[in-house]
C-alpha cells in the first residue's frame, strides 16, 4: 500500500523539481532536472532555521557538518562526497568516519573548521553548536546555516533547505516525499487505536529522570506514533519521580537501554517507587534499541517513528510486513 | 664615591636595575609566549608561513603568495586576537588581583572576591538562556549590540552591578571596612551564584555553554572584543599605576594610612571600582578564568617586593604571559577550558612557593 502511494508522489515531486532551477551535476536525478542556466541559481540567499540569512556565492563543494543529523541529511541527498569535516560522533553512513573531525568531545575546533576551507558549514540549533561559534564563523565570512528541526515537518523542511543550498533539490524532494509517505502510513495505522500513556526514558542519572520535554520533538514523535507522551519540563527535559508516578504511564520505553545493557525491564521493576506504575504491573516495559534514530533529527527519523509505533502498537504492525 | 653628586644613588641604583631586569625578563617571556601562541595550535602551520602572513598583513613586507586563505584567516583572525585577548585578560586580572590584595589587605583576595565573578556569571548565564526562552532574541535578530554579543554585555553589566550593590551595602558613613566589604561580597556572591545554579538546572542544552563560560575560554575572542576591552584595560592600568603611593600606604592598614593624610574610604572606593571595571571587562570576553589574579601578584611580589610602582606593571606583564601560555596549553590539549589549565598549573606551583617561602603569606600582613 505504501508503495502504491509513494510512486505518484515521487513522480510529482520530481516533476516539480525539474521545473525549479537546479545547478546540480547530479547523476542520480533524471536528466530533465538539469538546469538550463547555472547562473540563475547562485549566488543564492537562503534563510536558515533560526532566521539567519545566508548567501552562497556558488554551489557548495566543501561542506562541514557540525552535527550527525546534518551529516545524514547531506549524505541522504547524495552529497556525501562533498563533506570535508564532521564530528567524532558521526557514525552514519559508515563512510563518514573517514572524514576529518572538526568537532571532538562536543567542542567545535574553529581553527580546524577554517582549515578545511569550507564553502558551507551546517550547524545545529539549541546550543548544540554554541551560539558563540556560529557568530565567530559567520564573522570570518564562512557561510553558516543552522538547522534546528523541532518536528517531523521541520526535518523535511531542513532537508529541502539543504537540498536548495547544495543544488540537490531533486534528491531532497524525492527523499521528503518518501518520508511523508512512510509517516502517512504510520498515522493511518494508529489512527483508530487506543493511545497508551507512554513514558520514554532518555536517561536516568543520579536520580534525575530525563524524558521527552513538554512540546518537544520527541513528544510529538510519540504522539504521531500513536502514544500519549508523559512529558518532563520543557527546558530541562527532566521529570520528578513523584510526577511520573502520578502520571502513571501505561507503557515505558527504555531508550537508554540502547547504550546501557544493565537497563532492562527487570531492573526497572526493581527501582524504588516504579513498581506502582501500571506499565510495570502489566509488564509493558519495553526496550527500544533504536534510540539513535529516534533522537537524531535526520532523514532516518522515520525509522525512529516506525520503531516507536511498533513498540507502542505491536499488534497493529505485527500484521503488516 | 659619587654619593655627593647624585641624590639618593644607593636607593635608586639597585632598584632601577631590578626593575629593568624584571620588566625586561617579563617582556621577553611575553614575546616568546606571543610567538608560540600564534605559531602553534590544533592545525599545524609552518613557521615561515606564519611569519609571511604576519609580515605581509601587519608590516606590509613580503607577499603571501602560496599561503592559503584559510591559513591567513587562522593566523590573523583566530590566533592573533585570541593571543592578544589572553594578554589583555591576563594583565587585567593580575592588576585587579594586586589591587584587591592591597585594598582588602588579604592574601586570599583575587579579582572575583567581592562579587565580580558571581555577578558576571549571572549576567552571562541570563545572556545564554534568554534567547532560548525568547526566540526573538536569538542570533540574527538583535543579539549583537555595538558588535558585542548579549552574553558579553550582560557579563560586564553583571560584574559591575554586583560590586556596586556590595559597595552600597558595605559602605557606612564614608568608611569602607575591609572585613565588612569581604563578608558583604561573600553573601552577595552566594546569592548570585544560587541564581546561576537555578538557571543551570533549567537550561537544558545550554548547560554546556554555561559550563564552558564558567570555566573560562578564549576561543571566541575576536577583534571587536579587543577593540572594546583594550581601552578599558589600558586606561584602568594607567589610572591604577598613578595611584601607586595610595596602594603602598594602604598596606600599612586603614588607621596608619589615614594618619598619613589619606582619605582611606574614598581611595578604597575608587580603587575597588577601577579594579572591578578591569575585571568585568576581562571576564566579559573570556569567562571566569581562575587563579591568574590570585597567584601572579604573589609571585611578582616575591620577585620585586611590595612597591606598587613596580609591582603593578610587573604583574601585568607576567599575568599576560602566564595566560597566553596557559591558553596555548589548553588549545594543544584538545580544547580543554583554560581555567582548568591555570588551576592545574597554578595551584601546585603556588603551594610549592608557599612551602618554600613564608614571605608569600606574610608579605601582606
Amino acid at each position: 500500500m505504501t508503495h502504491r502511494l509513494s510512486v505518484p508522489i515521487v513522480l510529482l515531486l520530481l516533476l516539480l523539481a525539474a521545473c525549479a532551477p537546479s545547478p546540480s551535476s547530479s547523476t542520480a536525478a533524471p536528466p530533465s532536472s538539469q538546469p538550463s542556466s547555472v547562473a540563475a541559481a547562485f549566488p543564492l540567499t537562503l534563510t536558515d532555521d533560526v532566521g539567519r540569512e545566508v548567501t552562497l556565492e556558488a554551489e557548495p563543494q566543501r561542506i562541514v557538518s557540525l552535527a550527525p543529523s546534518n551529516t545524514e541529511i547531506v549524505c541522504a541527498i547524495d552529497a556525501c562526497d562533498r563533506l570535508v569535516g564532521v564530528t567524532d560522533f558521526d557514525d552514519y553512513p559508515a563512510d563518514v568516519v573517514e572524514v576529518d573531525k572538526v568537532v571532538t568531545m562536543a567542542q567545535v575546533d574553529v581553527e580546524a573548521v577554517v582549515a578545511t576551507e569550507p564553502d558551507l558549514v551546517l550547524a545545529a540549533g539549541n546550543e548544540l553548536t554554541p551560539t558563540a561559534v556560529i557568530e565567530q564563523l559567520a564573522d570570518l565570512g564562512v557561510p553558516v546555516m543552522v538547522l534546528y528541526p523541532q518536528s517531523l515537518d521541520d526535518v523535511s523542511a531542513s532537508i529541502e533547505l539543504v537540498g536548495m543550498a547544495v543544488g540537490r533539490h531533486g534528491e531532497a524532494a524525492a527523499l521528503v516525499g518518501e518520508m511523508a509517505t512512510r509517516v502517512g502510513a504510520v498515522e493511518e495505522a494508529v489512527a483508530d487505536l487506543e493511545r497508551p500513556r507512554t513514558f520514554y526514558e532518555v536517561s536516568v542519572f543520579e536520580g534525575t529522570i530525563y524524558t521527552a520535554g513538554e512540546r518537544s520533538f520527541l513528544a510529538s514523535l510519540i504522539e504521531t506514533a500513536g502514544g500519549e507522551p508523559v512529558t518532563g519540563d520543557a527546558l530541562s527535559t527532566s521529570i520528578e519521580l513523584e510526577e511520573l508516578v502520578a502520571a502513571d504511564p501505561e507503557l515505558i520505553l527504555l531508550g537508554d537501554a540502547t547504550y546501557d545493557p544493565t537497563i532492562t525491564p527487570e531492573t526497572v521493576a526493581q527501582r524504588q517507587g516504579w513498581e506502582t506504575m501500571t506499565a510495570v504491573d502489566d509488564g509493558r516495559v519495553v526496550v527500544v534499541s533504536e534510540d539513535v534514530v529516534i533522537t537524531r533529527p535526520g532523514p532516518r527519523i522515520v525509522d525512529g517513528l516506525e520503531a516507536l509505533a511498533r513498540a507502542i502498537h505491536p499488534d497493529a504492525f505485527a500484521a503488516a510486513p | 664615591m659619587r654619593a655627593g653628586v647624585a641624590p639618593r644613588p644607593i636607593v635608586r641604583g639597585p632598584a632601577l636595575t631590578r626593575a629593568a631586569l624584571v620588566l625586561g625578563g617579563g617582556g621577553a617571556m611575553l614575546f616568546v609566549a606571543l610567538i608560540a601562541g600564534i605559531g602553534l595550535g590544533s592545525v599545524a602551520i609552518a613557521p615561515d608561513d606564519v611569519l609571511r602572513v604576519l609580515g605581509h598583513r601587519l608590516l606590509g613586507i613580503g607577499a603571501t603568495a602560496g599561503v592559503g586563505d584559510s591559513i591567513e584567516t587562522i593566523v590573523l583572525d583566530l590566533r592573533l586576537p585570541r593571543v592578544l585577548g589572553a594578554m589583555l585578560v591576563g594583565a587585567g586580572l593580575a592588576c585587579a588581583g594586586t589591587v584587591f590584595q592591597a585594598v582588602l589587605r588579604n592574601p586570599l583576595a583575587d579579582p572575583y572576591i567581592i562579587g565580580t565573578a558571581a555577578g558576571a556569571s549571572l549576567g552571562a548565564t541570563i545572556g545564554i538562556v534568554l534567547p532560548l526562552l525568547l526566540p526573538g532574541l536569538a542570533i540574527g535578530a538583535g543579539s549583537a549590540w555595538l558588535g558585542l554579543g548579549i552574553v558579553q554585555g550582560l557579563a560586564f553589566v553583571g560584574g559591575v552591578g554586583a560590586v556596586l550593590l556590595v559597595l552600597t551595602i558595605a559602605r557606612s558613613g564614608g568608611r569602607l571596612p575591609s572585613v565588612t566589604l569581604l563578608l558583604t561580597g561573600y553573601a552577595v556572591s552566594s546569592l548570585l551564584a544560587a541564581g546561576v545554579a537555578l538557571l543551570m538546572v533549567a537550561s537544558g542544552r545550554a548547560l554546556a555553554a554555561i559550563f564552558s563560560w564558567l570555566m573560562g575560554s578564549l576561543a571566541a575572542v575576536g577583534w571587536v572584543d579587543l577593540v572594546i576591552a583594550a581601552p578599558v584595560v589600558f586606561g584602568v592600568f594607567f589610572l591604577l599605576l598613578a595611584r601607586w603611593r595610595t596602594l603602598n600606604l594602604l598596606l600599612l592598614g586603614d588607621g596608619p594610612a589615614a594618619h598619613l593624610g589619606l582619605d582611606v574610604g574614598r581611595e578604597k572606593l575608587g580603587l575597588t571600582l577601577l579594579a572591578t571595571l578591569v575585571t568585568s571587562a576581562a571576564v566579559a570576553i573570556s569567562g571566569t578564568i581562575g587563579f591568574v589574579g590570585l597567584v601572579v601578584p604573589h609571585l611578582v611580589r616575591l620577585a620585586v617586593g611590595p612597591d606598587h610602582r613596580l609591582l603593578l606593571p610587573a604583574s601585568a606583564v607576567f599575568g599576560a604571559s602566564l595566560l597566553v601560555t596557559a591558553d596555548l596549553g589548553a588549545r594543544l590539549a584538545g580544547g580543554i577550558p583554560v581555567g582548568v589549565v591555570t588551576a592545574f598549573v597554578g595551584a601546585p606551583f603556588f603551594l610549592w612557593l608557599l612551602r618554600r617561602s613564608r614571605r608569600v603569606s606574610e608579605s601582606l600582613s
